[in-house]
């Protein structure tokens, strides 16, 4: 075998094929941890900025009656803790405002919109996910580490924290990766000499795509693997692989 | 046909078809004809297809593949008759939750009501449990609001009922979804919040039984005690249908039984807040209110009766379809 095993593949990428019902599959990127946490971050301190808001806003009312004024505060921190993910997850959008931002959005397992269950299971369950930490609502917000949800999104091969699991979601990017483009390679087309499978296609076709933004060692040390079909090493090996994508590229 | 051509032959149509889903997706349908929009989606699910069967590399799959899901989402939208669902919900879907359940029902009633009396009646023997249990400034509370010699209405101050309901909101509905979250702990937090409420709540019954007016905190408790007992209840009830899917996840694997879980558990985690919610209602405009104690008191009967009545016989009619039963 020339290349990896399109399992093994799998393994180190972060897209879910899912099929639809029209017949085809489309491909959702996951989004790890690390988006999720920034996107979190934006979402808490657009709480906290609002609750200070809130907080100024009440106590002006406060002035009528203090009683009234503490009720109404509370009830509002109630809703906005509980409530805030839940709403705009629900939403058209599936994303927190932190989400948009960062381009991600909720999604079901099989690829539709969340329903406004799954995101109250889901952002219920939060409060397990950011443990351990002081979940509590005297802030205002809750508070957390997310540790918990954080070890569970690396235990997952979808990066799903116990929510997600609970609620059957997932949290994928929106757009599409962009690739960038170097230089095309100015190669002659060759027609490989053996037949390729399709994986092997597909790895060439994306080499030629990419090999305009990799110095010229880096492109050389990839064609070394692939001496298997080219039967050169170094220059000549690059130049052949290259010959070969392009033909691929261009047969009619 | 090579990728550059079918780039070609296709561009315009991809540009009028982000555009269409740009307008569709804000909602503003009046300006586009969307009975194209589902042939529309359908030509790109096939542009996809020949893309990845033809090799054209990950430039134009991406880009189709970003076009499908964008369809998708417009098309695959559901969740319609919001109100509709909501009467289902309280007519039909949770006293049948409930019914369906009955096993957790049992469990977390005894969670809640052994260590309840136990405490009760560890009064008797040695006070010294519940004096540690409540504390000192718990204690004074105690004495201020339920004493032997405490007098008047518990909220003089106006728009105090306000402030408390407000109280109640945030932290009664809170602490039940605390609950439901702890479930997630393989059932351990759900259990360990039940039995610590009927811990506190056993050994405030002892102090007042013993050494305050009984007559005042169940005059004040009795309204709202059956819909915040209960709404505690069936946030443990949801918390534990999370956590039983993880300890025995039966035929099923982990991960499944976990989302049948969510599932299952949804009804239950509404109803615990619907509950909780009127029980703050009462709890804060009606509990602290000056009435003779029997009329408190047959308030708190009527209150259980009537639940007892509403889970037994509720969502039963022939003409009302199931819903969520397992299959």
């Amino acid at each position: 075998m020339l290349f990896m095993a399109n399992k093994d593949i799998r393994l180190l990428d972060t897209r879910q094929s899912i099929e639809l019902g029209e017949g085809v599959e489309i491909e959702l990127r996951i989004a790890g941890p690390f988006p999720r946490a920034l996107a979190l971050l934006l979402d808490m301190l657009i709480l906290g900025g609002v609750m200070i808001l809130v907080g100024l806003l009440v106590s002006a009312l406060a002035l009528s009656s203090v009683m009234v004024a503490q009720g109404v505060f509370l009830i509002i921190s109630f809703f906005m803790s509980w409530g805030y993910f839940t709403f705009f997850e629900a939403g058209k959008r599936g994303a927190t405002v932190g989400k948009r931002v960062l381009g991600l959005r909720v999604i079901d397992r099989s690829g539709n919109n969340i329903t406004k269950g799954q995101s109250f299971v889901r952002n219920i369950l939060r409060l397990v996910d950011m443990l351990p930490g002081i979940p509590t609502t005297a802030t205002g917000v809750l508070v957390g580490s997310f540790g918990l949800g954080f070890f569970c999104c690396l235990f997952t091969r979808k990066f799903q924290r116990i929510g997600d699991l609970v609620a059957n979601t997932l949290v994928v990017y929106t757009d599409p990766e962009l690739l960038m483009t170097g230089q095309e390679p100015k190669v002659d087309a060759a027609a490989p000499g053996v037949a390729l499978t399709r994986e092997e296609q597909v790895a060439l076709a994306e080499y030629y795509n990419r090999a305009g933004m990799w110095s010229e060692a880096r492109r050389i040390e990839l064609s070394d693997h692939a001496y298997g079909i080219t039967r050169q090493n170094g220059m000549a090996g690059m130049v052949k692989l290259l010959g070969m994508a392009k033909w691929i590229k261009e047969r009619k | 046909m090579n990728e550059k051509d079918f780039k070609e032959k296709n561009n315009a149509e991809w540009l009028r078809y982000n555009a269409m889903m740009e307008v569709v997706e804000k909602g503003d349908v009046g300006n586009v004809d969307i009975s194209q929009v589902p042939a529309q989606v359908r030509s790109r699910c096939l542009d996809l297809s020949l893309a990845r069967y033809r090799v054209y590399g990950s430039r134009v799959c991406d880009l189709l593949n970003y076009q499908v899901t964008r369809g998708h989402h417009v098309m695959a939208k559901s969740e319609s008759g919001m109100w509709e669902k909501v009467v289902h919900f309280f007519v039909a879907g949770f006293p049948q939750a409930m019914r369906r359940e009955w096993r957790l029902l049992i469990v977390c009633w005894l969670f809640f009501l052994v260590p309840f009396f136990g405490i009760w009646w560890s009064y008797e023997h040695d006070p010294e449990w519940v004096h540690s249990l409540l504390g000192e400034s718990e204690r004074a509370n105690m004495d201020a609001w339920y004493g032997k010699d405490s007098k008047g209405g518990m909220r003089d101050e106006f728009g105090s009922n306000f402030a408390m309901f407000g109280h109640y909101i945030n932290n009664n509905i809170g602490i039940d979804l605390l609950i439901v979250a702890g479930g997630a702990l393989a059932g351990v937090g759900s259990l360990f919040v039940v039995l610590s409420n009927g811990l506190q709540m056993g050994a405030a019954m002892a102090y007042v039984m013993h050494e305050g007016s009984p007559e005042r905190l169940l005059s004040f408790v009795s309204g709202h005690a059956p819909y915040e007992l209960l709404g505690m209840i069936v946030a443990g009830m949801a918390g534990m249908r999370i956590g039983m899917a993880m300890i025995k996840p039966g035929q099923l694997s982990r991960g499944r039984a976990l989302m049948e879980s969510g599932k299952q558990g949804l009804p239950l985690i509404m109803g615990a807040c619907a509950l909780t919610f009127l029980a703050a209602i009462i709890e804060g405009f009606w509990s602290a209110e000056d009435f003779p104690a029997d009329l408190k008191y047959m308030v708190g009967y009527v209150g259980w009766f009537l639940l007892l009545v509403y889970f037994v016989f509720a969502g039963r009619g022939g003409g009302i379809r199931e819903e969520g039963t397992r299959s």
